[in-house]
């Protein structure tokens, strides 16, 4: 029988004997140039990481490149980001320019450090996901050939970081990002009764239901459920506890952009993003106008926001009805909040800017 | 392959490293890839996605860590009529060595699509695409190559945290020894989902938060400190001589805490005030260290929109000590998933319940005390339950 | 903590098989076991092929081979 619970590998393992020795020991860091980082430790010694983009959906082919690069400069060492970035990581200052031009040669980007935009989290999408309203790579691929300088440089008033997210369930942090590209669904779900009966918990789905817009099927000889449109705003929570309710729908279907999120805790305490863009329908392969949104805000952000200032911190210092009149960005009745913490952003106060 | 994906082809243009050279690349070897291609081309024609969920696959014992995957157009794409996605749970830091990267990628090549993400949102290694009899064989060897499956459905997610002390001066906990001394320590949690919804533990060495701990756990662990941070003068002076703007920096502080006195060179700082959000050690790291009292914040709650709204994680324990064998930080866990699982509805993540059920009454539960750390502010209101 | 017994693993089989599935909480109490030990019976008897996870917006138990 298979051995079970035996958990990852012990990261011990997995470490090189520079990180090994001088574990919890780092004194400092420097970014050198744009995507190499210096550590240095405090007993002087010097760790140099190498940070590529990477497309995230890769073959094994990919990882076997990669492997060899990390074979040859790092002691078969390498690691992964939190954003999917690959960090090849050296004591030699000599490798750094060769494992650049290695990785150039794969036709992979240096960067993502310091003030840039660096890799996008994503989800997805139509490659794998069975609720994606919107595909995730694609998106991704779009945006970043036209951010690519943001990726390999670092001019920006602080880091921006971008996520995009295939539908609300938003795997991936979205919700907390600078800027935020998410799948949504804009027609209600449609009931396959005969499936309902078959492979759905009637209980379960009504229950799913955040605005109480399921109810059982009037006739009882259907076991089935049906849904109050007016009351629908198109979660999915329902498909996935019964996939016989899809929601998916070809001309329904799109994305919704949002700003100003942060994670971090540094200078203003961690904020949602909000939406700047309820919809825009889905274009493959490139998605140009979602691009388009997010380079505009992109660059409006990079000429007014202050040093050191995120894009959520520039927004709320300068406003935001200064936001979308800097922007262009039209501001419409679907932008005032109407779900659970709706109250927490109406204005309580007569200090705005016109 | 050629001229077949008109729409895909456009994305192998452009600068940055494209997605569709790679399913390119695993279909020259792989006749699952090359239907994942067709299937994509089609979704980018149809703008709809042709997943299903469907049927529970798995491996034997475990109740997670593979996603059941069906394409709705099985006779058309008979390679991909199943394409199941194991999640396999990553070292710590999500550092490897290349041979055990190989040894994934030859298991994969032999059971799957050859197609991957590394790694996934939550930070699994992915690996996309495999039909039902292979899972049982692919996990069997896995296993034997030092790897497992990580968490999904209503378990514990694989846990996750930042790079910490193996490569970063800002970690005040060790933030991969926790990840991996609470991932072995949960195993059952994780491969056998067994609660309301899923739950999620996020690590973080510092208030930067690298891996969004208080924007996407459920148990949120922040590296802090309660001492001064560290001045080094001579390197502040060193900063400014080399005509770094101290003045861009300092306006920042949020709690004008610290100020810079142009005439005596020297950087004030008033400990107390201050409440280590980073921002001036983050602009000025040769110069500002954090203190050295270290623990962490301990925050409950966050998650995503679905189902009632999104929620950053709420500050329960302002401080802890984090040394191994973490024995305080396990025993909060246990005794916050009971009052869950027993109190919680179907698919109602822990922020919802706790907002259903009051954050007084979950601490009175836990046994945590009240401390003005853990809100902003107080009650507007004069509804108290007074329990005399 | 209590270990786990052969007595108890019947007591649990024995009751999954009057229902078509169940969660553990919902197993412990029919029982009157403590959730704890009955999670541990569980997973054991899951590793030994005898009950399987299954996932339908919530967790179940339920015996394996029986629908």
């Amino acid at each position: 029988m298979a051995r079970t619970d035996i958990g990852p590998p012990n990261y011990r393992d997995m470490l090189p004997e520079i990180i090994k020795r001088n574990y919890g020991k780092w004194k400092y860091h420097e970014i050198i140039r744009p995507g190499v980082l210096k550590h240095v430790a405090e007993n002087g010694e010097e760790l140099y990481s190498v940070r590529v983009g990477s497309p995230r959906l890769v073959s094994v082919d990919f990882i076997r490149d990669i492997c060899e690069i990390a074979d040859k400069y790092c002691d078969g060492h390498l690691r992964f980001t939190s954003r999917y970035n690959i960090e090849f990581l050296t004591d030699k200052k000599e490798n750094v320019d060769r494992i650049i031009e290695e990785v150039q040669k794969l036709g992979l980007p240096v960067g993502g450090t310091g003030n840039c935009v660096t890799n996008v989290v994503h989800t997805q999408g139509w490659i794998h996901c069975h609720s994606a309203a919107t595909d995730a790579s694609g998106i991704v691929k779009a945006i970043m050939d036209e951010l690519y300088d943001y990726f390999v440089s670092m001019t920006l008033p602080a880091y921006v970081r971008i996520a995009v997210a295939c539908c609300i369930n938003m795997c991936g942090a979205v919700h907390c990002s600078d800027l935020a590209v998410v799948g949504v669904h804009t027609k209600p779900p449609k009931i396959d009764h005969e499936k309902v009966s078959a492979l759905c918990e009637i209980p379960t789905t009504i229950q799913s239901c955040p605005t109480g817009a399921i109810r059982r099927h009037p006739d009882p000889n259907i076991k089935s459920v049906i849904v109050r449109e007016d009351l629908c705003m198109y979660c999915g929570n329902c498909f996935t506890v019964c996939p016989a309710m899809p929601l998916a729908d070809p001309e329904g279907d799109g994305v919704a952009i949002y700003a100003g999120g942060k994670v971090s805790n540094a200078r203003k305490p961690p904020m949602f993003s909000r939406m700047i863009v309820p919809y825009l329908p889905n274009n493959p392969p490139r998605w140009p106008e979602v691009v388009d949104v997010i380079k505009r805000v992109l660059e409006v952000y990079a000429k007014n926001a202050r040093k050191h200032e995120r894009m959520g911190e520039w927004i709320e210092r300068i406003g935001w009805e200064k936001f979308f009149k800097l922007t262009g960005i039209p501001f419409t009745e679907h932008h005032i909040d109407d779900f659970t913490h709706a109250v927490e952003t109406f204005r309580t106060t007569t200090q705005f800017k016109w | 392959m050629e001229g077949e994906t008109p729409l895909l082809d456009e994305l192998e243009k452009g600068r940055w490293p494209s997605f569709v050279k790679e399913i390119k690349r695993a279909a020259k070897k792989n006749k699952a890839a090359l239907d994942l291609l067709k299937v994509q081309e089609l979704s980018y024609k149809d703008k709809i996605t042709h997943w299903k969920h469907g049927g529970i696959v798995g491996v034997t014992g475990y109740g997670g860590g593979v996603i059941g995957r069906y394409c709705d157009q099985p006779e058309k794409f008979p390679e991909v009529a199943m394409f199941h996605t194991l999640r396999v749970n990553p070292p710590a830091g999500w550092f490897y060595k290349t041979d055990a990267l190989r040894k994934i990628c030859d298991i994969w090549e032999k059971y799957g699509s050859g197609m991957t993400n590394f790694h996934g949102s939550t930070g699994d290694i992915i690996l996309l695409g495999t039909k039902t009899e292979n899972l049982q064989p692919c996990f069997d060897e896995l296993t034997e190559a030092g790897f497992d499956l990580g968490g999904s459905g209503s378990a514990l997610r694989t846990i996750s945290g930042c790079v910490g002390p193996a490569r970063c001066e800002w970690a005040m906990i060790d933030t991969l020894d926790i990840t991996y001394n609470l991932t072995m320590e949960f195993q059952d949690e994780i491969h056998r989902p067994r609660w309301p919804y899923k739950f999620k533990i996020k690590i973080s060495g510092c208030p930067n938060d690298c891996v969004a701990a208080i924007a996407r756990a459920d148990f949120t662990v922040i590296g802090t400190w309660r001492d001064s941070i560290r001045i080094d003068q001579e390197a502040v002076r060193d900063y400014v001589e080399k005509g770094f703007d101290i003045e861009s920096v300092v306006k920042k502080c949020p709690t004008e805490a610290i100020s810079w006195d142009r005439e005596k060179g020297v950087l004030n700082f008033v400990a107390e005030d201050c409440t280590r959000c980073m921002h001036c050690i983050n602009k000025m790291p040769k110069a500002l260290r954090p203190g050295l009292d270290r623990g962490a914040t301990i925050l409950v709650g966050g998650k995503a929109p679905i189902v009632k709204g999104a929620y950053l994680s709420w500050v329960i324990v302002p401080f802890m000590k984090m040394e191994p064998p973490y024995m305080e930080v396990k025993e909060l866990l246990r005794k916050i998933w009971d009052w869950w699982d027993e109190n919680g509805r179907t698919r109602e993540r822990l922020a919802e319940l706790i907002e259903r059920l009051g954050l007084k009454q979950f601490l009175r539960d836990i046994g945590l005390p009240a401390v003005p750390q853990i809100v902003y502010r107080p009650r507007s209101n004069p509804y108290v339950f007074l329990r005399r | 903590m209590g270990e786990v017994t052969e007595e108890l693993k019947k007591k649990i089989l024995d009751y999954l098989k009057t229902v078509s599935k169940a969660k553990n909480k919902d197993v412990a109490r029919a029982i009157g076991e403590e959730k704890h030990i009955v999670d541990k019976a569980i997973a054991e008897l899951s590793k030994e092929g005898k009950v399987e996870y299954i996932y339908l917006g919530a967790s179940f138990v339920k015996l394996k081979d029986s629908t």
